[in-house]
């Protein structure tokens, strides 16, 4: 059976940089065919040269026995490729309605919008995503929906073109896991119809329940390609990464034995955060579950000054916390770490070298910056974190988004926190990136730190944590020790209500 | 099967300009090197050691409201001054009734101007962070409010005046031929280039102003940070103020209303970002530099002030447009 697309020696660079030297594809009508790859490997810039957002420097696209060349993403629109990028191209100002048929207005004669017709066809649209797409409202204005909203706008904006073929960008990233469920069943729909699917990801769980096919691509270039029924997580790891096995899956940790209490939080409300109470001892790594959404983020932020808090003891190595400010915060040992690096992490702009220094700056307050010697306390985070960098002196934006990760997870270790707050950090980067994360963050809490994580991805509490508090509804709803820890537990506990004497909410099931 | 090719070759011309846009100080130079060279064309002298010793003269005032005009930009979340004129007004005003015509009032006069630019600086820090009013209704109404105070004050009546030797140090020579406020300000500019980067609060500027969230997560107070810069802006414009007092002998109410447009143009012309946490002084002071040369240019092609205004405010709109281009490109 002769491919739908079918994309070989695919080059692209910019300027010196080779973004792409021999990119290859072959999607059948009707598969799944996930990328796989580290951050750089190209991926990106494959699909982008499919969806013709950025034009090729070599090689050929072949769609349907036609040979391609798009020169806008309009040109392969109209071929039937659409794409779903992770960053979405929406216009916030504008509702949900206006955002999906912007371009493609069903129109009437006289140049007039048909608005009937564009409900009646979202409604047609809607009903295909089901329950993913069930309190989407036409009219909200885009900018008022959380991210996993925009992206379920996104998606339903690309299937409103009735495309043959669909680019998923990590279109999971920024949903939770009853989306994931929902967003699959809809993905296994399309499948039925014959459309074919790229999928990009960084979960390793995803490509084995959704996918047919794997490309496995690394340093800009096809390595291999395999069906999902016939391989494993350690085979795409080891041709992802390309050396020797990696501990990284067998990592779960060998058994830690706690040490001394040295956080303690009683009754911590803030944000959607209520009435938390936790114990930290040295050297834990407490992970903090659910679904998304549901308090966890506020509890780390709230802890750490970064929202108000409404209420709460906090005391940590014996002492009360004073002050509700980060700067207070960072002064008694906290460290609070966002995976959202551009709103709070990453400061645009600024050389890696001051995004680094800014932490211990804080901490030390001490008026002159000696610039020789904050470079010389942030050397050894630089080394264990192997941050990939041109020069110190370049801006952060320069990095990949693992590195500029990196830099912020440095900026806080640099300070020597004594516990270290996680709230997601591994959003959007890749297995590599995350390897050497949690290598260091590991090697830490033998010394004695203490974490805090909380993660969107079953396997990386799963992998990491000593004990996972589970949230619904701003609450902690369950606690599942080492011994019990699964995804199946996890999914179990995240769909459990809040205790009685709270306000008792619906579970978002 | 044909080849997916994209031309993609960079013409000499877009490369210049995306070094010139890299570097921001070194095109303002280079377009000061333009209007010497076409004004020495025009009227032979322009172009001449004594002359350009006395753009430079100009320039420092201009340069000090500049300088920190620069300071709140590169804080970020639209921060401005507009109230810089009428502190001016204000520390000029004061500085020549402390000083009226005598020597020994120098030393409290300029610290009258610093102190009285200093507090105006705070109000307006903490009217934008406490009470969270957007920078430039805060410095507007600062502006209405310092001036119609003065009114009141001084009658409409010029008052006080420059002391001899502080008229001397703005104006004559006074080392290599060149006055003593061009130290001041080469002086000026070293501390506030060692100060943004070598000082706590310089790398707290830059954070807060490139991302104020992140900084605040990085323990940096972002509240203090924005009132220092508002301080530090208000002191700048006092300076500017004596200088200004020095330079002209007497003051006027309004005197320091003229400044406020260049002063924000230059800031731009240096190459800082209006949304923050992007820029130096020395392109700042290349952008003062380049006005106070661009105004002489204009004169001697006897343009009226009026069309001058035109040609500034034109010049900040098209810098605009740049930025935002720059932006929407990212």
């Amino acid at each position: 059976m002769a491919a739908v697309l079918e994309a070989s020696d695919v080059a692209k660079r910019y300027g010196a940089v080779v973004a792409l030297e021999r990119g290859e594809l072959r999607l059948e009508r009707g598969e799944v065919h996930v990328i796989l790859g580290s951050n750089g490997c190209g991926k990106s810039t494959l699909c982008k040269i499919i969806a013709g957002a950025v034009p090729a420097d070599g090689g050929s696209v072949v769609l349907e026995g036609r040979s391609v060349a798009f020169r806008t993403p309009l040109e392969a629109q109209a071929a039937g490729i659409a794409t779903v990028y992770q960053e979405t191209g929406l216009v916030p100002t504008l509702s949900v309605v206006d955002n999906i048929f912007l371009g493609q207005e069903p129109g009437k004669a006289g140049g007039r919008i048909d608005r009937k017709a564009r409900y009646a066809r979202f409604e047609m649209l809607i009903g295909r995503l089901g329950k993913l797409a069930a309190h989407l409202d036409p009219d909200t204005l885009v900018g008022d929906l959380s991210i996993d909203q925009q992206q379920i706008v996104e998606i339903i904006k690309a299937l409103s073109r009735e495309p043959k073929i669909i680019i998923f960008d990590e279109s999971t990233s920024s949903l939770d896991r009853a989306q994931v469920a929902d967003f699959f069943a809809l993905v296994r729909a399309l499948k039925h119809q014959g459309t074919s699917m790229i999928f990009i990801s960084h979960r390793m769980e995803e490509i084995f329940a959704i996918g047919d096919t794997v490309t496995i691509m690394r340093n800009g270039r096809f390595i291999d390609r395999r069906p999902v029924s016939e391989t494993s997580r350690d085979e795409l790891v080891n041709l992802m990464v390309g050396s020797a096995l990696q501990q990284m899956i067998e990592a779960r940790q060998s058994h830690r034995q706690p040490g001394k209490p040295v956080l303690s939080v009683a009754r911590l409300s803030g944000g959607k955060a209520q009435g938390i109470s936790l114990e930290l001892r040295e050297g834990e790594i407490l992970g903090l579950g659910g679904l998304h959404g549901q308090g966890q983020s506020d509890t780390l932020l709230a802890l750490y000054g970064g929202i108000t808090r409404r209420g709460g003891e906090i005391v940590i190595a014996g002492k009360q916390l004073g002050g509700s400010t980060p700067a207070a915060a960072l002064k008694q040992g906290l460290v609070y770490v966002s995976g959202d690096r551009g709103r709070a992490g990453a400061l645009r702009g600024r050389p890696i070298i001051e995004n680094l220094i800014v932490g211990i700056l804080s901490k030390s307050s001490k008026p002159i910056a000696e610039r020789g010697k904050l470079r010389a306390q942030v050397r050894p985070v630089i080394d264990q974190l192997k941050l990939k960098f041109g020069r110190l002196s370049d801006a952060i934006e320069t990095l990949s988004g693992g590195n500029q990760q990196k830099v912020v997870v440095g900026r806080g270790l640099a300070t020597g926190p004594t516990v270290l707050l996680l709230d997601d950090p591994t959003k959007g980067i890749d297995v590599r990136a995350k390897q050497d994360l949690f290598a260091l963050i590991d090697e830490l809490c033998a010394g004695g730190m203490a974490v805090i994580l909380y993660s969107s991805e079953d396997m990386e509490l799963i992998d990491h944590a000593d004990r996972v508090l589970v949230f619904n509804t701003g609450h902690v709803v369950a606690e599942i020790s080492r011994e019990d820890l699964s995804e199946f537990a996890l999914n179990e506990a995240s769909l459990k209500t809040a205790p009685a004497h709270a306000e008792q909410q619906p579970a978002h099931v | 099967m044909s080849d997916v090719t994209g031309n993609h070759r960079e013409g000499a011309f877009q490369r210049a300009f995306a070094f010139a846009a890299g570097t921001p100080a070194i095109a303002t130079l280079f377009g000061c090197v333009v209007l010497l060279v076409a004004g020495q064309s025009i009227a032979p002298g322009f172009a001449s050691l004594g002359q350009i010793a006395g753009q430079l003269n100009v320039a420092a005032i201009l340069a000090l409201v500049a300088a920190g005009q620069g300071i709140v930009i590169l804080s970020g979340r639209e921060g401005i001054d507009l109230s810089v004129g009428a502190t001016m007004t204000l520390a000029a005003l004061l500085a020549g009734n402390t000083m009226n015509g005598q020597d020994g009032g120098i030393a409290p006069a300029l610290l009258a101007a610093l102190a009285a630019g200093g507090f105006v600086g705070l109000l307006n820090g903490l009217g934008i962070t406490v009470l969270r009013i957007p920078p430039l209704v805060m410095t507007l109404g600062m502006a209405g409010v310092i001036t119609g105070l003065l009114i009141v004050v001084t009658q409409g009546q010029s008052s006080g005046s420059t002391a001899p030797s502080w008229a001397a140090f703005v104006t004559r020579p006074f080392l290599f031929g060149l006055p003593g406020v061009l130290f001041l300000w080469l002086l000026i500019i070293v501390l506030i280039e060692a100060g943004l980067r070598y000082t706590r609060f310089g790398i707290n500027l830059y954070a807060v102003g490139s991302n104020d969230f992140a900084a605040r997560l990085a323990g940096i107070s972002v509240g203090w940070t924005r009132i220092l810069a508002y301080v530090a802006c208000g002191a700048f414009a006092g300076l500017a103020g004596a200088v200004l007092l020095g330079y002209t002998g007497n003051i006027f109410l309004g005197s320091g209303e003229q400044y406020i447009l260049p002063g924000v143009i230059a800031v731009v012309l240096g190459g800082t970002s209006l949304a923050g946490g992007k820029g130096n002084y020395v392109g700042t002071a290349a952008g003062a530099f380049f006005l106070t040369l661009l105004t002489s240019f204009l004169t001697i092609l006897s343009v009226a002030p009026a069309q001058r205004q035109i040609i500034f405010g034109v010049i900040l709109i098209g810098f605009m447009l740049l930025y935002g281009r720059e932006k929407a490109t990212r």
